[in-house]
């Protein structure tokens, strides 16, 4: 990993090798999808693989939230609000009609761009804080909506049939591996799409938007078009995480799916690791999942809060000591970005 | 000569077998698990119901001369006088957590059973795992009548559900009514999570299947900021009854804005929840005088049930504070889930199941008001009636049913 994954780094970099290093990320998926499959091999508790699953799916949802806030510098804090609408479909589909959750899943997904598109329209005339409270509002709307509407069950939430194991169904009572590999497989396809922007010419220009959105405008960079793009991949891939998340714990309910926790949920991971880089929300994930699960599971039932105050310090401790993230910790050149 | 090796391992192998007969001889352990909210915005009911349990735990390892299942033993006689560990674990409120955390207790921790877990979203997730893994969850105070219409094999709930709570306190109204006394118009006021929600449309059913006019119906969002407008909806329908479902912060709030707005009720029958919890009353009692509210507990019955006053006792000295509807619920699940284990003389979770299933215990040996505890098909105890309370000078008093009635009851509340 050299300092070629900013774009200050890749353009200050003769193009060739800026190539070569960003194709040399490529071998580095492999391996982290190598071990990762394999982990489940040495590591049969199925509470551990929980944690491993929850940590790749927060890694892909956090990968769909620096989508649009870490390479378009839209900072959303109403991501939750996608994430409802994938949960929401593939229950309502599945409880509601026996529809198989992979449709759920895509109807989700597509309506949840569908969604980042119309709001897009409506928000994309905000800057900086007023863009971020305007989606925190919405996703707070979407909350109400749902809370009060009688064909998602209201506030009593959408339970999942219980029925025998199948792919179908996306169900397995007590074997956890095919949920490690749905988890991998999101995780790996939000990293590609990610890696792909990154590279194409969207990537540069959203990366222009980022710095300076007047500058990029000048230089003949379609902003608003380039925002309303980025809003709607991040929004695809958050809204086939919630699915995800609905199939995995088979039931959804408001707050447990649509709550701004969710939203910050999203964003923590990125910041922690590192904003608008390709592995930053994935590191973030693999740091804070495992503390906040561990920590609640063994020192959480004393009810002293103890794990909350060690999640905490440490999200306080990053923000103060090395505010662009974990990873410029083993990139030097990165912090210039 | 003997090498230090041959000394280790010879050491270790006499030390096994001077053991042996001694581990066959020592009860065993039943380890339950005990998945409650312990951090979060309800961290207090957690706090509370560990005291709850850690009491039963008490009674049920030591010996007391308790009207309680197994309380009269130290540990349990059906499994070789083995004593019981309990194992907390914190899900926040989040179903996620609370699926994740019953997963750990039963592979990791080994669990022969779970009790829990006041949420109801909580309830539904975690039962689902229970369920897979074929271990028992016995279900103390989460209320959502919709848990125990899943055909799960493996559910149990000792504590009446919100339509049972609902039926006796329109049963307390027709009776009011039947003794002569005007209920024409009664007024709904709930919050919009799954407890508001569920209660409302049962109330809803009731008030026009048994003749009662709805003047007012209305909801409102759960630790909103404001009631002003709620209020002024309830001071121009006036009422006879005013039947609130509302958490703790909401009901002071409630309280509150109905005397700043110059509103008094005519009567209020509130679904328990922040009208049983100390705090409201430490905050708002004065303005509270003569309401009414159901209860899954009476603690006035302690003077018929000395066994009641003992355990309460038990439990202010670790707490600080009287048992209520949570903790008592809480202590009884345990209670119940123990007496169980002990009949089955395992610790299968098919074997506590069906003992679970067989559990009759009478009334008179619970600390509850119930008529006793008896599961039906779905798990739910059909037995758990629930009783009416009213707040008079500072206390609870039991009004309904007839059975458990200490005294009858002031109506209208004001006098």
């Amino acid at each position: 990993m050299n300092e070629t994954m900013t774009m200050a780094a890749a353009s200050a970099a003769p193009t060739q090798r800026a190539a070569g290093a960003r194709r040399a990320q490529l071998p580095i998926l492999a391996l982290v999808c190598a071990v990762t499959a394999l982990l489940p091999l040495v590591m049969q508790d199925v509470y551990l693989q929980n944690v491993l699953i929850l940590t790749l799916m927060y890694a892909a949802l956090s990968q769909s939230w620096n989508i649009l806030a870490g390479y378009c510098g839209q900072i959303s804090l109403g991501h939750a609000l996608y994430f409802g609408v994938g949960a929401y479909a593939a229950s309502f589909l599945f409880a509601g009609y026996g529809i198989t959750p992979w449709l759920g899943l895509l109807v989700g997904a597509v309506l949840s761009a569908g969604l980042a598109l119309v709001l897009g329209y409506v928000c994309f005339g905000l800057k900086g804080h007023y863009f971020a409270i305007a989606t925190m509002v919405i996703a707070e709307i979407g909350l109400l909506l749902v809370h009060n509407s009688e064909l998602f069950g209201a506030a009593l939430g959408i339970h999942w049939p219980l029925g025998a194991d199948s792919w179908s169904s996306m169900q397995f009572a007590r074997t956890k591996l095919p949920y490690i590999y749905l988890a991998l497989a999101l995780f790996v396809l939000t990293w590609l799409a990610t890696y792909a922007i990154e590279g194409s010419r969207w990537g540069f220009w959203w990366r222009a938007i980022k710095d300076d959105p007047e500058a990029a405008e000048s230089l003949g960079v379609e902003v608003f078009r380039s925002k309303m793009a980025a809003a709607a991949v991040s929004a695809f891939f958050t809204a086939a995480g919630g699915a995800f998340y609905a199939a995995y714990v088979a039931y959804v309910d408001p707050e447990s799916v649509m709550s701004f926790r969710f939203s910050l949920l999203f964003a923590l991971p990125a910041v922690l690791g590192g904003i608008g880089t390709l592995w930053g929300p994935a590191v973030g994930a693999l740091i804070l999942i495992p503390i906040t699960e561990l920590t609640r599971s063994y020192v959480g039932g004393s009810g002293s809060g103890l794990d909350l105050i060690i999640y905490g310090g440490l999200i306080m401790i990053v923000a103060l000591v090395k505010p662009e993230g974990l990873l410029s910790l083993v990139r030097p050149g990165g912090a210039k970005a | 000569m003997i090498t230090r090796r041959q000394a280790l391992i010879g050491g270790a192998a006499t030390s096994v077998a001077l053991q042996a007969p001694a581990l066959l001889a020592q009860p065993r352990e039943v380890v339950i698990g005990v998945i409650f909210p312990m951090s979060g915005p309800s961290a207090q009911i957690g706090r509370d119901a560990r005291f709850a349990l850690e009491t039963a735990l008490e009674i049920v390892n030591g010996q007391y001369d308790f009207d309680l299942p197994t309380a009269r033993h130290a540990g349990l006689p059906g499994l070789g006088n083995a004593k019981v560990r309990l194992v907390f674990a914190d899900h926040q409120g989040d179903p996620q957590k609370g699926r994740a955390e019953a997963e750990r207790l039963i592979t990791q921790e080994r669990v022969c059973a779970i009790v829990g877990a006041y949420h109801s979203s909580v309830a539904a997730t975690a039962s689902v795992s229970c369920e897979r893994y074929a271990t028992p969850l016995v279900i103390g105070d989460s209320t959502s009548p919709n848990l125990t219409r899943r055909n799960l094999k493996f559910f149990f709930r000792t504590t009446a559900h919100d339509e049972m709570f609902s039926v006796a306190m329109f049963d307390f109204l027709d009776a009011q009514r039947a003794a002569g006394k005007q209920i024409k118009s009664i007024a709904l006021f709930h919050e919009d999570t799954i407890f508001g929600t569920d209660s409302s449309n049962v109330q809803r059913q009731l008030a026009k299947a048994r003749g009662y006019n709805v003047t007012a119906d209305v909801k409102y969002r759960a630790n909103t900021p404001s009631l002003t407008s709620e209020v002024q909806q309830l001071k121009n329908a006036d009422p006879d009854v005013l039947l609130p479902s509302s958490y703790t912060t909401d009901a002071i709030l409630l309280v509150r804005t109905m005397a700043e707005l110059g509103y008094k009720p005519k009567n209020i029958l509130a679904q328990a929840a922040g009208f049983a919890d100390q705090a409201v009353f430490d905050a708002v009692g004065d303005k509270l005088g003569g309401m009414i509210s159901r209860a899954s507990f009476a603690i006035d019955m302690a003077a018929q049930r000395p066994t009641i006053g003992r355990v309460n006792d038990m439990f202010k000295a670790r707490a600080n504070r009287d048992l209520n509807d949570n903790t008592a619920r809480q202590f009884m699940a345990l209670i119940v889930l123990v007496d169980a284990i002990n009949r089955a003389k395992s610790t299968e979770g098919a074997a506590i199941r069906d003992a679970l299933a067989a559990t009759d215990i009478p009334g008179a040996q619970t600390i509850m008001p119930w008529a006793g505890c008896k599961f039906d098909k779905d798990g739910q105890n059909a037995t758990a009636n629930p009783v009416l309370i009213q707040y008079v000078n500072k206390q609870w008093v039991t009004i309904f049913p007839a059975g458990s009635a200490v005294r009858g009851p002031i109506w209208p509340m004001n006098g």
